[in-house]
């Protein structure tokens, strides 16, 4: 029993980290319809800011995400505003590919100038823990959990309160129409992309403490935040939160009663399955 | 001090064949880039210290660098290229199990020496191959110097074993089954993990409640680190950590004392071990390359060295070297080194095996108990809260 | 315009592209008479590989619109069949590579039953989805594939007409055939399905889902049959790649990257055409090889351009065999950007306003 909830709380720990990955590419996708194959790359880079503010400026990884944050929105905004805008009308297909072109180029360029070598990020707390009931809680995934949730609720703030946040939705919600209400699509977008990529590297970020950054990292986490992000209904955030933990302990109690090698399987099969008889995911709106 | 290293290399070179020295075309088949390109790295700086070794003895080494990135099929395209377009004389590598067995099957067709310098799965030299050489100890090895150690220190009966799913985990994992086996010891776990996961806890949450006295792990060295920081997380204390070389015995590990003392790990080589040359080498290495070599690198200067020696006295000749490596004998930083034919295997260098405890941030070697530097802390002091 | 001059252009002088066809495919059966570095031969086969993988995917994916990024399940299903059946059943490739098609097309229908039902960005994603089911799967039945430590095979058996051996396989030439052959009759099946009653029902699917079922075009079943077209050959060419390059794990054969590969081809050599694979895989395969054995760093040193000892030189030597997956990567954002038709489009849009500005 205990074997069963050590894996039940490690797996809704985890799966607030996947949270914020899925939330990212939702976003990404609710604006844009561009299904993102880079997200894991982004993330990876906001490893890599992370890994170096803390050797280099002795930032702790989490108190540095204030500098991450601004950081990678803006790198998602450019890489919007130079690439993927230009691609907007072009087939799914071919910006599908495109994202994994971007992705390519960012985790080779990354081999380049930091080697392939495994960088490990170590903080006095990493492998700290807390019992309780006789169940282990790692203290840093704790604490990105709690950061999550703080982030995820100033998001829902930001994008039902304010009026910059109405707009986004109504873009994701119907492109032409929001143009046609003096909607500034094209800002729209990069600022989505911008929050995208801010919540990704925010989110590697918040994992840097716990596990270890190379730059082929991102894949790992790009097939996961599709999985994520269908599973919530492409568009919703709501979903995307909810997915991201129902991940995690899909994971993580799946490896212990079917085996760690088959947790991807079983991640898999939930996606067809979410996809053949709930398209429109567990919380999306059935709009196809 | 450069000159004390080419003397030394002089003193060891016992091959008649300094007098024909000459070019020899050489090629080196390694991991570049791709996942296991850390430790690659390894491989082609001790090569390249080879070469410069070498070219004080006289031999120029012509040498051919080919990046497989750890996938076999590429690495097979450059054997290919090597053996076929640039004629080298023998080629050293590729660094992985998986490429080694490729290429030795290739190395066999072609009729061109193949070292290889660090791949551990014991089919490799197991196919009645006569083209490849190996200077690496076997995956056997690995699993069997730990469970000496184990079975010397302590009377463990039950072993949990947890491996990468790649063919170098699985591989590792097998030989240890087999040789917990035969020592009476009873594998109580076994899991193959698949690699890059950030989270291990429910495995190892699993592991702990079938209450093990050895834990055997096979992996690189970002899980190393991971597996180690999730199993002090969920207070997993066997009597002893046994890591498989690999990632358990590079600098990274160690220097994460506060999950990685205490652990064991088994190696091929070391700073202190006990051979001539070994300090000079790692000096000269760190020196060079800002930061301390793993055994691969030194399996990979060994295996230039051996290659180089090996084809210059050929006079460039493959079949001629061929039977050089047959016949020769080196002694060098991993001491004697002779190709035999022995337990099933052919043209296997028999290791002999070191075992490394982390202590204090270090790797200290403390087995075989006669070369040890420092005492065997054993059983495993539990974690630090 | 452009449209109408170009094809009255292409019908006018239509026995010229069939004689330079025949003329090539000549070229290329006597090639392995006149060349005789195995590397040149490997090279070519790699191609032929790349060339009927492209060509494949191409009738599911640029005929019928229907974009699978996971065509690695169904070459790996084909390599892992006849591979499983010669090392484990000793059964001779010539049977396995049919049984490997057979399990290919079985695959393929059962994918397509359940990913069918999803259109567009889903489908991809359920593509591969499935790619990844299976190569999970082979990694975690060590009893059937052998798992992660894969299958290496060190001959392929001597193929034998009665008693007269008709080739050993010890040399690269019987599977410079094969592929050759293989890569002939994939084109030959695009060109086919391209005039066929089926390949406009293909094509109609691919412009317009909805309006294709409203004529009476049955989705389902054409599209599956496309699939089934497409399993057919992807299937060989995995066998082929195993047979030849010997050794097959989850991570080669079953790979996402592989998926990509495939459709990369395809993409950069343009898309929905039967050229664009064919100069997809002549243009990825030499450049990826080139790239990754440093013969480009070495030509550029070699011819003068840099120097060997110059800062650029010494650069370029150790970092462009570095670089192989980074140019890569640039060489897929440009075509995308600057050329989302391909190079033939790119091509034909070239000679367009060419045309244009002469006229």
């Amino acid at each position: 029993m205990i074997v069963f909830f050590q894996s039940l709380i490690s797996g809704i720990l985890i799966g607030g980290v996947y949270a914020l990955i899925g939330i990212g590419l939702t976003i990404i996708f609710g604006v844009m319809r561009v299904i993102n194959f880079a997200h894991g790359d982004i993330l990876m880079i906001g490893m890599y800011l992370t890994y170096f503010l803390f050797t280099l400026f002795h930032i702790d990884p989490f108190v540095s995400i204030v500098i991450t944050i601004p950081l990678m929105f803006l790198f998602g905004a450019f890489l919007q505003k130079v690439f993927i805008n230009r691609a907007l009308n072009a087939l799914p297909q071919n910006q599908i590919l495109l994202t994994i072109g971007i992705g390519l180029v960012m985790s080779n360029t990354v081999m380049l100038a930091f080697t392939s070598d495994y960088k490990i990020l170590t903080t006095t707390y990493s492998s700290s823990s807390v019992e309780i009931l006789g169940i282990s809680v790692s203290e840093p995934l704790a604490v990105s959990f709690a950061i999550t949730v703080a982030i995820t609720a100033a998001l829902y703030w930001f994008l039902y309160k304010t009026d910059m946040g109405q707009a986004i939705r109504a873009t994701a919600q119907d492109r032409e129409a929001a143009q046609l209400m003096g909607i500034n699509v094209k800002r729209m977008s990069i600022i989505a992309f911008g929050i995208g990529s801010a919540l990704a590297g925010t989110a590697g970020a918040l994992i840097s403490p716990t596990y270890y950054i190379f730059p082929q990292v991102g894949s790992v986490f790009t097939l996961k935040a599709f999985v994520i992000t269908v599973l919530g209904g492409m568009g919703s955030i709501v979903g995307a939160t909810l997915g991201g933990v129902l991940i995690g302990v899909a994971e993580s109690v799946g490896g212990v009663y079917i085996g760690s090698g088959w947790k991807d399987v079983i991640v898999f099969v939930l996606f067809l399955l979410v996809l053949l008889f709930k398209p429109s995911g567990l919380l999306g709106t059935s709009k196809d | 001090m450069k000159k004390l290293v080419a003397l030394l290399l002089a003193v060891m070179f016992v091959l008649p064949a300094v007098a024909l020295a000459g070019t020899v075309k050489l090629g080196f088949i390694n991991s570049i880039t791709g996942p296991e390109a850390p430790i690659g790295e390894n491989l082609t700086n001790g090569v390249t210290l080879a070469i410069e070794d070498l070219k004080a003895k006289g031999i120029d080494v012509d040498l051919i660098k080919e990046d497989d990135t750890g996938k076999p099929d590429k690495s097979l395209a450059a054997f290919e290229k090597l053996a076929t377009r640039d004629n080298v004389v023998g080629i050293v590598g590729p660094y992985t199990s998986a490429t080694a067995n490729a290429d030795a099957k290739l190395a066999e067709r072609y009729k061109v020496p193949l070292i290889v310098p660090a791949a551990s799965k014991e089919e490799i030299t197991r196919q009645g191959f006569k083209w490849t050489f190996r200077v690496s100890g076997t995956t056997g090895d690995y699993a069997g110097v730990l469970l000496d150690l184990a079975t010397t220190l302590g009377k463990p009966k039950t072993m949990a074993i947890l491996n990468e799913n790649t063919d170098f985990g699985v591989s590792g994992a097998k030989s240890a089954k087999e040789i917990a086996q035969k020592k009476g010891i009873k594998v109580v776990f076994e899991e193959a993990y698949s690699k890059g996961s950030p989270d291990y806890r429910s495995t190892l949450a699993k592991l702990k409640a079938t209450n093990p006295d050895l834990v055997f792990m096979v992996s690189y060295v970002a899980d190393a680190i991971l597996l180690m920081r999730q199993s002090r997380e969920i207070g997993l204390s066997p009597m002893a950590f046994l890591g498989a070389g690999a990632g358990f015995s590079v600098a990274q590990f160690a220097k994460e004392k506060e999950i990685s003392n205490g652990v064991f790990s088994s190696t091929q080589w070391t700073e202190e071990a006990p051979w001539a040359g070994s300090k000079v080498l790692f000096k000269r290495y760190v020196k060079q390359f800002g930061k301390p070599p793993t055994y691969h690198a030194a399996c990979a200067y060994e295996s230039m060295m051996i290659m180089g020696q090996a084809a210059a006295a050929a006079g460039g000749d493959r079949e001629k070297t061929r039977e050089a490596l047959t016949t020769g004998k080196w002694n060098g930083i991993l001491g004697e080194v002779r190709f035999q034919d022995y337990d099933g295997y052919q043209n296997q260098r028999k290791a002999v095996m070191l075992v490394e405890q982390v202590q204090n941030g270090k790797h200290e070697t403390v087995w075989p108990l006669k070369d040890a530097v420092k005492k065997p802390i054993w059983p495993f002091p539990g974690w630090k809260k | 315009m452009n449209m109408k001059t170009s094809t009255a252009d292409i019908r006018g002088i239509a026995t010229l592209p069939l004689l330079l066809t025949a003329a090539a495919i000549i070229l290329l059966f006597l090639l392995p008479k006149f060349v005789t570095s195995t590397y040149a031969l490997h090279i070519m086969i790699l191609i032929f590989i790349s060339v009927i993988m492209g060509s494949a995917w191409n009738i599911l994916g640029g005929y019928t619109g229907q974009y699978s990024v996971g065509h690695a399940a169904y070459f790996g299903v084909g390599a892992y069949t006849t591979k499983i059946l010669l090392q484990y059943r000793h059964i001779a490739p010539w049977y396995g590579v049919w049984a490997g098609v057979a399990a290919a097309v079985a695959t393929g229908l059962v994918i397509g039953s359940i990913c069918f039902r999803i259109r567009g960005p889903y489908f991809v994603l359920a593509s591969i989805a499935v790619a990844e089911i299976f190569r999970v799967s082979a990694l975690n039945l060590p009893g059937l594939t052998n798992g992660a430590e894969g299958i290496l095979i060190t001959e392929v058996p001597p193929f034998k007409i009665g008693n007269t051996v008709i080739t050993d396989f010890m040399s690269k030439v019987p599977f410079y055939y094969i592929g050759l052959v293989i890569a002939i009759a994939v084109i030959l099946a695009t060109r086919l399905v391209q005039n066929s009653k089926l390949g406009y029902y293909f094509q109609a699917i691919r412009e317009d889902q909805d309006a294709a079922h409203s004529l009476g075009i049955n989705l389902t079943l054409y599209k599956n049959a496309a699939l089934a077209i497409s399993a057919v050959f992807t299937s060989l060419a995995g066998s082929l790649y195993g047979l030849y390059v010997g050794f097959i794990d989850p991570g080669t054969v079953l790979d996402l990257g592989l998926s990509v590969q495939i459709v990369m081809t395809c993409i950069i050599g343009g898309i929905g055409t039967i050229l664009g694979p064919m100069i997809g895989a002549v243009v990825l395969v030499p450049f990826s090889e080139a790239l990754r054995s440093n013969m480009i760093a070495q030509a550029l040193i070699d011819s003068g351009l840099v120097k060997e000892d110059s800062p650029l030189g010494t650069f370029l030597k150790e970092q462009l065999s570095h670089a192989h997956v980074l140019i890569y990567g640039i060489l897929l954002v440009v075509v995308i950007l600057f050329m989302p038709d391909g190079i033939l489009g790119f091509i034909r849009k070239l000679f367009a306003s060419k045309r244009k500005e002469t006229a």
